[in-house]
Formats: structure tokens, sequence, C-alpha cells
């Protein structure tokens, strides 16, 4: 046990040299994803069923050798239906996060870098937002902007934006002060030039490690608005309306509740998962001991 | 301390004005407004106007929000749009069900998950941690909706223990109230069992990186005493920290779990008033969600003190 | 059914002793006040139709009778209403009513600070006003209005205007705000446990219209039970439970619930069509659907008997015609309707011209209707004769929005209940220009309409009626799919129990013990 604990600088360096072997996590995590997005893939081209095809003689099927995983209160296939919201979810995940990183480092990187007033207020704005319940938030600016895939992107978007520029912005002023900036300006780069060529390099790693966990956070929500009856608009599946649409059912066929949450925790093990493995191998607080 | 609250509150006023102001906007931007919806298509245009110049929505948007304002700071919150209640009361009460089961969970879920996530730190990379995480990951990825669904499945339904859906008030039958509260409970305690151990374990590993600790090591303190007396106490600050977080997301995020086990909590109350555009209750629930979390945060910060000794010697 | 009885036995113990005396209904939302006709939904009418009366009242067929008013005189220009009233009616406070009350409940409603929902439909703004309203003497109310309107009297009798009810005036407090309904009703109400429950007691002093049997809200209404208590449930899987372990005695079901109610020993099912119509609303101004070769396409694609089975459960029967199937106006013209014809509506869409624009049908998901089911399997056959039909799902403040504002192609609808057929055609039609709610703007039709609502012979009405049918199925404006459903689910201990419009009616029905 002590040899295990022992925190003494040298050994731990050693150790952590020795491990050249991915990670358990990062095993399990990236296959699980590799599954997410292979099924998301095939789903975008190829169903077995057409996954929007009634048939009003085959309801509420249970899973069997035609249909592996039984139908649903119109006789549509589950599994077409699985794979057919994976691919939706996956894009309307990556769009999300993509938005979020991209309009979260802007601010973040704007109000990191002027500070003063500026910032007080860029802030001020920003945990307004933060404030919001995520979940509430969406669900206004949907009712706005209407229930549908872009109508989420930008809800979800903007609902994760200050997380983004959160960090952005602790990067920023972290790195401010650092040598390599001064010596940038000293050589006559202007600021701009400055911010983009050394600190937004910074950025990336714990970008990296935040976006892997949005993608799960949007998945997570794009889901919840479905169940409340706000997501992506029946009757083009995405996990979430599935799982909503499964409620009334749940005594005569528990399996249009049980695959598409499970679906989704895989989903979301496999992307925590990852997302630890590629904290270990960036976060420079997580890395091994000194 | 008492300058630092004080502080830390005129920090949040600026944050909650402008909540107050978005949220006011934002839903009068939605399509649709109480007015019609009261009436259906029953409405004639002549009925409609009655109707909006009695809910005070034929005034410009500047008038109706200093009205509204106005009276929020005396404390008067308006009436339900729906049922006329009273608005301040009503989100009492519900947020009085909410924190019943956002509480009770996250207290037990700390109880239970801060020593397991020290202990797992403290073990780092050994069978128990990796089991522990694994455990921990696995249910903070299973949605609570889902959760809550399976539950529901297999204690409602197949094993017929406890009640499937519906709500009766612990303050009326406190027997049969606390039927209907085990299970949301459970789903929100296994989740946030997850997350909470996750972070007492990151942050007691942060912590026991410190130079102090090995300098306490150094001093020939045992082991157990170097983790009980410092790390864990240390560990725990950014934990609390963090637990606030959840606190305050928690108390907006639990609609879903309201809406599986159809309790009638503070977000439901809040959904199902945007389903409606009962105004009143909109602007009174998000302002004083957002509140809360300010409050929240607030408290947070000032406990920090307690846990780090070297915060409170700034 | 073993697993929902816990949630029932917990229902037990929170719904109190339960003795035969005591009728245990179901809401499925709280009722919003007591007020009459100020703020109201289907619920709480239900609720508050059992406390008060007014002058005249629906009946069963749909047609509208004296119920506080004994006897009724119209004058030969049709524009002074004598209403005699019955004589020894009493209040819930003991107190007889006389036409002072009438008139002091008639001024409070016309009193822009009551709110009253029906104001303008009465002062002038849409289209009837009264002119004046007196009580010659202690037994008669004189009504003027303007002009000659066949549905003055529907109006008076409409539930969402608290059938104009007679109060008295203690039903308000002292600063003029409201306090209790004191009406004439046969029941009073006991208390009211926001979110949980109303109570209605049995005003021992009622006295029924004459009649042997229920009519509408007229005919024989005598109070059976000491107490009905009507409790909020919104989930409907905890309403199963509770009827079928024996909690709970009343209460409308979704048709989904009827194989399982069916087959329970201790449950009987009362079913019964309703005047609400369900239906895929067009917008007829829309460049596309403007086409009306394109229209009468869309309803030789729809197979109605298949559609209608599959979001009804096989209970509800279609009915095309605007014309509800109760109606004492639905004959043998109405029942003829659309005819499925695939090969017909292909030909039709090429006579159209069309050549596979997008169509989007608007739909929405609230439990209570039909809307997104009827959106999906139309869709299927409208893409099954080659129409390039999608749905977009809105939430129902969304949707109803558009509606308003005749923004939409077409839409998954439904209209609440209208009595007369002429209100019906009423509520449909008009000039968009001026309503853009409205779906038929034909001007022969509305010159049609108007010859309604002023004619009082019913074979002359009859007569339009079918005539407006007939144009509706040529013209194609809109699609009825059918007619709603009222399921009453009860215990077989209750007897007495008939649906009626939508609401759950207590007065004659009794509970053995």
């Amino acid at each position: 046990m002590s040899s295990d604990s022992t925190v003494s600088a040298g050994g731990a360096m050693k150790r952590n040299r020795r491990m050249k072997l991915p990670a358990p996590n990062a095993l399990v995590g990236s296959t699980l994803i590799a599954i997410l997005l292979a099924a998301a893939g095939t789903g975008a081209l190829w169903t077995p069923y057409d996954p929007l095809k009634l048939s009003f003689r085959e309801k509420l099927v249970a899973p069997s050798a035609l249909h592996w995983l039984g139908t649903d209160e119109f006789g549509r296939d589950v599994l077409s239906r699985l794979m057919a919201g994976a691919a939706t979810s996956v894009w309307i995940s990556i769009l999300t996060v993509t938005l979020a990183v991209v309009m979260g480092t802007a601010i973040g990187l704007v109000s990191g870098y002027l500070r003063g007033w500026a910032d007080r207020v860029i802030m001020a704005f920003n945990d307004a937002l933060l404030a919001f319940p995520g979940i509430l938030l969406a669900l206004g600016l949907l009712a706005v902007l209407g229930a549908n895939k872009y109508g989420i992107i930008v809800a979800l978007g903007i609902a994760y934006t200050p997380s983004v520029a959160r960090v952005v912005r602790g990067t920023v002023l972290s790195l401010r002060e650092r040598e390599f900036i001064a010596a940038s300006r000293v050589m006559g780069n202007g600021e701009g030039f400055t911010m983009l060529r050394h600190i937004l390099p910074n950025c990336i790693a714990p970008l990296t490690v935040l976006a892997t966990s949005m993608f799960g956070y949007v998945l997570l929500a794009e889901s919840a608005l479905s169940f409340l009856g706000l997501g992506v608009p029946p009757p083009a599946p995405t996990w979430g309306n599935m799982l909503a649409g499964s409620r009334p059912y749940i005594d005569q066929a528990a399996w249009l509740g049980i695959f598409p949450g499970l679906a989704i925790s895989l989903t979301l093990l496999g992307i925590n998962l990852l997302g630890d493995a590629l904290r270990d191998r960036l976060d420079p607080r997580m890395r091994g001991a000194r | 301390m008492f300058r630092f609250a004080l502080t830390r509150i005129g920090m949040a006023l600026p944050t909650l004005l402008i909540v107050a102001v978005s949220v006011f906007v934002l839903i009068r931007l939605i399509p649709g407004d109480p007015a019609q919806l009261m009436l259906g298509d029953l409405a004639t245009p002549a009925s409609l106007a009655d109707l909006r110049a009695r809910l005070g929505l034929d005034q410009s948007l500047p008038v109706q929000f200093g009205i509204w304002f106005g009276n929020v700071l005396t404390g008067d919150f308006g009436q339900s749009i729906s049922s006329q209640q009273a608005v301040l009361p009503l989100i009492l009460q519900r947020f009085a069900v909410s924190a019943q089961i956002v509480l009770v969970a996250v207290f037990l879920a700390s109880l239970f998950a801060v020593p397991a996530g020290v202990v797992a730190a403290w073990k780092q990379d050994s069978a128990l941690d990796i089991g522990l995480v694994g455990a921990a990951t696995l249910l903070l990825s299973i949605p609570t909706f889902w959760l809550g669904l399976l539950l529901l499945l297999f204690f409602g339904l197949k094993l017929g223990w406890l009640p499937v859906v519906g709500y009766v008030s612990i303050a009326d039958d406190w027997k049969a109230g606390l039927l209907y509260l085990v299970m949301p409970i459970l789903t929100l305690f296994l989740h946030e069992m997850g997350v909470i151990l996750r972070m007492a374990r990151a942050s007691t590993l942060e912590v026991l990186r410190l130079d102090y600790i090995t300098h306490a090591r150094a001093k020939g303190l045992s082991e157990s005493a170097v983790l009980w007396r410092h790390a864990f106490k240390n560990a725990f600050g950014p934990t609390w920290t963090l637990i606030g977080l959840v606190l305050g997301n928690l108390l907006g995020g639990i609609a879903v779990v309201e809406t599986v086990f159809t309790i009638p909590g503070l977000g439901r109350l809040l959904v199902d008033a945007i389903f409606a555009r009962d105004y009143p209750v909109i602007q009174g629930c998000m302002l004083f969600v957002a509140f809360t979390y300010v409050l929240v945060n607030l408290v947070i910060d000032l406990c920090y003190p307690i846990f780090d000794p070297r915060v409170a010697a700034q | 059914m073993n697993r929902l009885l816990v949630s029932a036995f917990a229902l037990g113990l929170s719904a109190g002793a339960l003795h035969a005396q005591t009728l245990t209904a179901v809401l499925n939302a709280d009722i919003r006040s007591t007020n009459p006709g100020v703020n109201r939904d289907g619920n709480t009418d239900a609720v508050v139709m059992h406390m008060v009366e007014g002058l005249v009242g629906y009946a069963e067929d749909g047609s509208v009778g004296p119920l506080l008013a004994e006897k009724l005189e119209i004058s030969p220009d049709g524009k002074t209403y004598t209403f005699h009233l019955r004589k020894g009616v009493k209040f819930h406070n003991g107190a007889t009513m006389t036409s002072a009350d009438v008139l002091w409940s008639w001024n409070r409603y016309m009193d822009p600070k009551t709110d009253w929902r029906c104001l303008s439909d009465f002062d002038g703004r849409n289209g009837l006003k009264v002119v004046s309203a007196t009580a010659p003497d202690a037994d008669s109310f004189v009504m003027q209005i303007d002009k000659p309107n066949g549905l003055f009297l529907d109006s008076l009798a409409r539930a969402d205007c608290g059938g104009t009810a007679v109060l008295h005036k203690d039903s308000v407090k002292a600063d003029g705000s409201w306090d209790k309904p004191i009406g004439t009703g046969p029941f009073m109400l006991g208390e009211w446990k926001r979110g949980q429950s109303v109570q209605l007691l049995a005003f021992d002093g009622y006295v029924s219209p004459k009649g042997d049997r229920r009519d509408g809200y007229i005919g024989s209404k005598r109070p059976l039970v000491k107490e009905a208590r009507f409790m909020v449930i919104p989930d409907a899987a905890t309403v199963k439970a509770g009827l079928l372990a024996g909690s709970l005695d009343m209460a409308l079901m979704p048709e989904s619930d009827v194989p399982d109610l069916k087959n329970a020993a201790n449950v009987a099912l009362a079913i019964a069509p309703n005047p609400v119509r369900h239906s895929l609303i067009i917008q007829t101004r829309d460049p596309l659907m403007q086409n009306q070769a394109l229209r009468q396409a869309i309803a030789a694609a729809i197979d109605f008997p298949e559609l209608v089975a599959n979001v009804s459960n096989g209970l509800g029967k279609p009915n095309n015609s605007p014309v509800y199937m109760t109606s004492k106006y639905y004959g043998e013209v109405e029942k003829q309707g659309f005819t499925y014809d695939p090969a017909k509506a292909r030909e039709l869409l090429q006579k159209a011209g069309y050549k596979g624009e997008k169509i989007t049908i608007l739909a929405n998901k609230r439990s209570s209707v039909p809307s997104f089911n009827t959106a999906v399997i139309a869709q299927a056959m409208m893409q099954a004769v080659g129409i390039n039909a999608e749905i977009e799902v809105l939430e129902w403040a969304t949707q109803l929005d558009r509606y308003n504002k005749g923004n939409y192609q077409m839409q998954a609808f439904s209209y609440s209940a209208r009595f007369d057929p002429a209100l019906g055609f009423e509520q449909i039609s008009g000039p968009k220009d001026k309503q853009p709610r409205k779906i038929w703007e034909d001007p022969e039709a509305l010159a049609l309409i108007d010859k309604s609502m002023v004619e009082t012979d019913p074979a002359e009405r009859q007569k339009i009626f079918d005539a407006l049918h007939k144009r509706f199925i040529e013209q194609v404006p809109s699609i009825f799919t059918h007619n709603d459903l009222d399921i009453i689910a009860h215990n077989k201990r209750v007897t007495g129990v008939t649906p009626w419009a939508s609401q759950l009616r207590v007065w004659e029905v009794s509970v053995a013990k």
C-alpha cells in the first residue's frame, strides 16, 4: 500500500513513463464511442427498415427475429429509429458544441484580454446566462426559435457558451502575464496577433477536455428537452423523443423505453470515460505526481 | 467577512437584473400569449382585446416591465394568469417540494460519495479506485429521467412496492407522502453519487500533490492522519463549491425528474407555465431560481474559509 | 393490475372516508375559479354549472330551452324577449329568486369590471347588442336586442359564458370582488382545496325544472347524492388504478384505456359522441392550397374509417360533415362525406397541376387531442398518392397562434363544442381579411349562414344546413375527420350516468350502498 501511495517525485515519474499501455478508461470509452459513430454513420445512410414507415398491423411487437428491438405504437422498427436517431443526435451535438466553442472562445478571449470594466460587464452577462438553468434557457429560446434541429443547436449552443467563455477567459488571464506574451509584444506583434498566435493554442487542451464533456451534456440536454416535449419534434426519431414517447406504453411495451435509454447511457459512459482519459493526458494538474 | 458577503451580494444584483429583463423580453417574443391560450378556439377579436386589457398586456413593454419589477421590489410577484393564485407563495410552496427531494438526495449522496472519493484518490489506480470510478461514471452517465423510468418500471409496476404516479404532500399525510418521495430521491441520489464521488476524488488528488502533504509526511505524521486531518479537509473545499453548483443546477434541471414521477415541484411549475404562457409565473420562477443560485453560491463561498484556512487568512 | 393498486391504495388514504352518499369524480386539472364565465376552461364549466343556472339552458340535443324561465315570449319583430320566471326557486342562501336578482346579475355581467368573457357578444362588438334589460315585475324579465337574431338564446345558454347564470348578490363581497357562487343549482360549493379537490354539497332546497328525466342542463336535475367530490388527478394511469380499486367512482377516460376497463368487474363504461369536431384544416389563401382540385385530391386520398379507427382506438366513427353527429340536424344528407379513392386522388392531382411541392401539416402533442396521430396517418396516406406532406410539431400555444393568424398550410386541429350547427358554421366561416382564423370565406356560404342565424323554423334551417354541407364537401375548404367521444368509466354501483358534452354531471346520479 505504501509504495503505491508514496508521493515521491522520482518514483512517480518513472511510473508514468513505464505506463505505455492506454488507460482502461480510454479503451472502453473509445470502443463505445466508436460503436456510436458507426451506428450514426450507418444510420445516416441505411437502416434495416424505414424509420418513418407506419405499419398498423405490426403495432407494439416485442423484439423478435423480424424486428430485433421490436416496433413502436405506429409499427415502426425500433432498431432503425435508434440508428437514425443516433445520426441526428450526433449531428446536433457536434454542431452545438462547435457553436458553443466558437462563441465562447471569442467572448472569453476578448473579455480576458480587455480586463477592466469591459471584462466585468461581459462577465456579468455571462454569469447571468450561467445562472439560468440550461434546460430552462433552452426551453425559452426554443419556443422563440421553433423546436426543430436548428433551433435546438442555437438554443443549446447559447446555453453552453458561458462555460466555454469562462474556461477560455481563465486561461487567458493566467497566461497574460507570462514571459512569452511580453516577449511577443516586445517583438512588435500586435495584441490580436499575440492572442491568436500564443494564447489560443494554449486554450486547446482545456477546451478539448471541456468539449468532450459538453458533447455528453448536449446529448443529454437534447434528450431531456425531447422528454419534456420541446426537443426535435417527431416523427423524426431522436433518442430523447423515443424515450419520451415510450412513457404511455411503459407497461405494455417496456422495450420502447429500455433501448433508447440504454443507447444514451452507453454513449454518455463512453464520452465520460474518453473525457477522463483525455483529461489525464492533457491536464497538467492531473498528470501523476511531481 | 461581512464586507465580503455584502460585496458579493452587490455583485450579484446586476446579474439578477439582467435575468429579470431577459426573461421578461424573451417570453414575450415567444409566439402565442396567455389571453389567446385561455380563450382557445372560442376567441373573437373583441374578447381577446378585453382579456388582454384585463391582464395588462395591452400596455407597452417598458411600462409592463416597470409595473412588474416595481411590484417585485415590494415583494409582490403578481398573480398567476391560469389560477390567479399569488405567485410568490405558489413558488415557495412548490420549491419546498423540490427542495425536499434535492436536499435529501444531495445530502445522502455526499455522505457516501465524499469519503468514497477521498479513499479512491488515496488509493489511486488500485482496483478499488478503478472500481469506484467506473461505478461512479456509470451512474452519472445514466440520464436521470431514464433511471427514474427504470425505477418506476421495477419498483412501481413489477414489484408494486411504490406508487407509480401522483403525489401526496408530507404535510397532509406523512406516511403516504414518504412513499411518493422515495423514488425521485433515489433517482437523484444515485446520479449525484456518481457526480460527487468523482469531484471529491479529483480535488483530493489535487491536494495530495501539494507541498504541505509531503511536508506533513516528512514531519512523521501517519498516513491516516495526513489523509483525514489535511487532505480531506482541504479537498472538501472545492468539492463543497461544486456541490453548490450542483444544487443550483439541480433546482432547474429537476423538471425532468418531476415530470417522470408527476411531482408538483418547482421545475414542473416552470415548464407548465411556459407551455401556458403564464407570464407572471415564468418571470417569478426564473428570478427565484437565479436568486437561489446566487444565494447558494454565496453561502458556499462564505463557508469556504472553514475548509481552507489559507482563504480565510486573505 | 396489482402493481398499480398501491397507488390506488395511497389514493384511498388521501381521499378520506368514502361512504355511499359521497360520489368521487375526477377532473384532469384543477378548476380555474368559481366565478361563472370569467376565468374558465372545460373543467371549470363542468363544476360551476352544478351550482348555477341561467334563464335558459341547452337540452341534450343541442337546442335551447327554458331553465329558470318557465315560459318565453318573443315579439313578432324578434327584438323583444320576455322571460316569465319560475316561481319559488331558491338560492343556496334560502332567498327566493325574483327578477331583481336577474337584473342585478345581468348588470353585473355587462359591467366591464366583472370581466365577463362574453361581454363582447352582447354589447354590439360581435354583432348582437342588448339594448335594454328590465324587470317590469317580480316574475318577468324583458330583454331587447337591436336586430332579430336566431341565436340570442344560444349565446345566453353557453357554458363558457357561465350560462349567464342568475346569482344572488351575496356572491360578491362588499367591495364588489368575487366571493363564492350563490346560485340556484342543485349543488353548493363546499371546500375547494386548490390543486387537490373541489367539494360540492347537495342543496336540499333545490327546485328542479320539470321533467322526469335528464335533458342537458334543463330537465330533471335532482341531487341524489349528499356530496360530490371532484378530485384533481392529471395522470390517466392513476385514475385508471383508482377506478379499478373502487376508490374513484366516475371519470372521463381516453380511448386507449377502454380495453383494460371493459374487462374490469366493477367498472362500467358509458360512451357517446360529443359536438367537438376533429379536423385537418386548410388555409385556402395559401398559394398552393387555394387549388380546389388539390384539396379534393387530399380528401380522396384519406381512408377515413382507417384513420379514425386508429386515432380513436376503434371507438370513433368518421364524420366529414361540419354538423356534429348527435345534433338533431344531422340527417341523411350530412352522412354523405368524402369517398376514399386513391386513383381519383391521383387524377385530381394531375388536374391540379401538382408538381410535388411540399405541404406542411402542423400538429401538437397534447394527450387530450388526436392531433399528432391524425397528422402522422394523414401524412402517410397523402404520401401514398404522391403528395409531399411533412409534419411540423409545435407546442399548443404556438400552434394556436398560427391558427389565429391564419399562418399555415394545413393543421390537425380540434374545434370546441358548439351546440347549434349555425354557430358551428359561424365558428369556421367568415371574411379572412377581418378574421384570419376562419377557414371558409365562400360568399354564398356566408350568406346561407347568416340566414340560418335568423331563421327559426327547424325545417327551413335543416334545408340551409343541408345546402351548406353539400357545398362544404364539394369545395373542401377543410376536412373534418370525426367527432370526439365522451367515455365515462364509472363504478357499477353508480347509476344514472350519461355522457354529454364532455362534462361529468352528478345530478340525477345515485350511488347504491
